[in-house]
């Protein structure tokens, strides 16, 4: 079923999918538009297979089989012939869109098409499609490797059979498919929310410290990581985008309202881990990620 | 008033001092086994089921006034009926030596408007529980405008000699953990209501992507309910506006009394 997989983006989204699938035997078309992208993706791949040589965890021969079922593709039009086509591109609507509609139109009719977006409704990216029921939402969290769950979004046209392929390809690379109606945020986005935006609220109106918001989630709610600690491991930056897709995407529904402080943390370059500082200090010389 | 972590060792404390438990079941309960496993003498007083399966010596609010007089500290958890609260801790504080601490839910209402309720305001402190967190190592203690630095001193040597560390946080209902697992809780079934996805789905969904040990139907079931709505319906009174608008679902599951089966 799922023999030649397209994939569209060799950012570290795509990259990853498609290692993982070409771990399990299917053979992958990566495309990427920009040439250095794609060979430095597959460069990442060779380094994480080698690695796992050393580790392991991988024999020489499957690491090497594993490489020759990566294909890299200069052109989109490459993947015509494929039975799944992934993207996996920058987060612009209007992009996506054109992508769409190209796929739409160059791929065989009974390929499925998924975006990997985790912020943009399916049905808008599907939205220039003539096919718009073949059109699906794959949403991966990040690491692939490390992550169990793939969101499956049913956009308002996409068909049962896209759902079910989908689906079946998410177990094929061994997660746990949920299959989730096109609305903002998804499950995981959405039902989150509340476990930062409620603790900004806190620390906002001075009930609680950040520090005392982690140990107390960690320590009442069993949490392996406290909401400003998993707010700085991913960047500052990043929650207050996604806090704002979210919120223009409710149509400024109040709960999903984002926080003066998030954006001040931003403007004040603490975003997190990566800069050495967010709510919490971060020791310059440790080395975990 | 600081804000720190404060562990301590557990207090020498004198033979078997009493603790009175009063309140919601099974709080009452959950509470008073910890205070027994550590060597408490302990008296429940269960709200409106007075003859509860319960094992535990049972005291009258009303009518226990000789053992309310010895005991060394009243811990009050009661977060539905706050009519009963008021009751309670007006018996309690009536009885209760003046220097004898009452430790009290603040999570559906605030500890400084429960210690307005009493004569000896400056002996209330809130904290926050919800059933099911009577074995956490951590407990949320909000002092209220009346308490005293001595008293918060106590009751924080008191929860030490249960094990549990303490976490000073402001007096705002909710405190941190029910607020935010409440919220939570209500999110959830907006997204059911609007068909995003199913309860178990959702659960199984923030456990798998985030490592979530809980979901938030899963916790809705460990807490109760009646308790998120509690919690939901004083977090709407007292900060008003829409970001505290209740799932009408939420609502109506109450009234069914299971939620989605």
């Amino acid at each position: 079923m799922f023999k030649r997989l397209g994939i569209v983006g060799a950012g570290t989204m795509g990259a990853s999918i498609a290692q993982l699938a070409a771990l399990m035997n299917v053979e992958v078309l990566l495309y990427d538009i920009n040439d250095t992208i794609l060979r430095l993706a597959l460069d990442r791949i060779k380094t994480d297979l080698r690695r796992r040589v050393q580790h392991g965890t991988l024999t020489a021969e499957q690491s090497s089989e594993t490489l020759s079922r990566l294909h890299s593709r200069t052109s989109v039009s490459e993947l015509s012939h494929c039975d799944f086509v992934l993207e996996a591109i920058v987060e612009d609507l209007r992009v996506k869109r054109d992508l769409f509609k190209h796929l739409d139109a160059h791929t065989k009719s009974t390929a499925v098409l998924a975006t990997t977006s985790a912020s943009l409704p399916v049905t808008a990216i599907a939205g220039l499609a003539r096919y718009q029921e073949r059109i699906v939402g794959m949403h991966f969290f990040n690491p692939v490797s490390g992550s169990k769950l793939v969101e499956i979004a049913r956009g308002h046209k996409t068909g049962d059979s896209a759902v079910q392929t989908a689906s079946e390809f998410a177990l094929f690379l061994e997660k746990q498919p949920i299959v989730v109606k096109d609305t903002p945020g998804f499950v995981v986005n959405r039902t989150v929310h509340p476990f930062f935006s409620e603790s900004l609220q806190i620390v906002e109106e001075g009930v609680a410290e950040p520090q005392q918001v982690d140990r107390i989630m960690k320590a009442l709610g069993g949490y392996p990581v406290g909401p400003f600690e998993a707010m700085d491991a991913d960047g500052t930056d990043a929650h207050l985008d996604a806090a704002k897709g979210l919120f223009a995407q409710f149509f400024g529904e109040p709960r999903f309202r984002p926080h003066p402080l998030q954006e001040r943390m931003v403007e004040a370059g603490l975003l997190g881990k990566k800069t050495g500082r967010g709510f919490l200090a971060y020791d310059e010389n440790t080395n975990d990620k | 008033m600081s804000k720190k972590t404060e562990k301590r060792t557990p207090a020498k404390k004198p033979r078997a001092a009493l603790v009175v438990v009063a309140g919601e079941s099974p709080m009452v309960e959950e509470l008073a086994a910890v205070c027994q496993r550590h060597g408490y003498a302990v008296r429940a007083a269960i709200n409106q089921n007075p003859s509860s399966r319960s094992t535990l010596p049972a005291v009258s609010l009303s009518s226990g006034g000789a053992i309310l007089k010895s005991a060394s500290v009243v811990i009050e958890v009661t977060n539905v009926a706050a009519e009963i609260k008021r009751t309670n801790l007006r018996r309690i504080d009536a009885l209760l030596p003046s220097t004898a601490p009452i430790l009290s839910s603040s999570v559906t209402v605030s500890a400084t408007e429960q210690a307005s309720w009493i004569q000896h305001k400056h002996r209330l402190v809130g904290m926050g529980f919800l059933p099911g967190l009577a074995d956490v190592p951590l407990v949320e203690v909000a002092p209220t405008v009346f308490s005293p630095p001595a008293t918060v001193e106590v009751v924080t040597r008191f929860l030490a000699s249960l094990g549990k560390a303490t976490e000073i946080v402001q007096d705002r209902v909710g405190l941190v953990f029910p607020r935010v697992i409440c919220q939570m809780v209500n999110e959830a079934a907006f997204a059911i209501a609007e068909d995003v996805a199913g309860p178990r789905d959702i659960d199984e969904a923030l456990k798998l992507a985030l490592n979530h040990p809980r979901g938030p139907i899963e916790w809705a079931e460990r807490v109760g309910l009646q308790q998120v709505l509690g919690v939901l319906t004083a977090l709407q009174r007292e900060h008003g506006g829409e970001r505290y608008r209740i799932a009408p679902l939420l609502r109506q599951m109450s009234y069914a009394g299971e939620w989605w089966k």
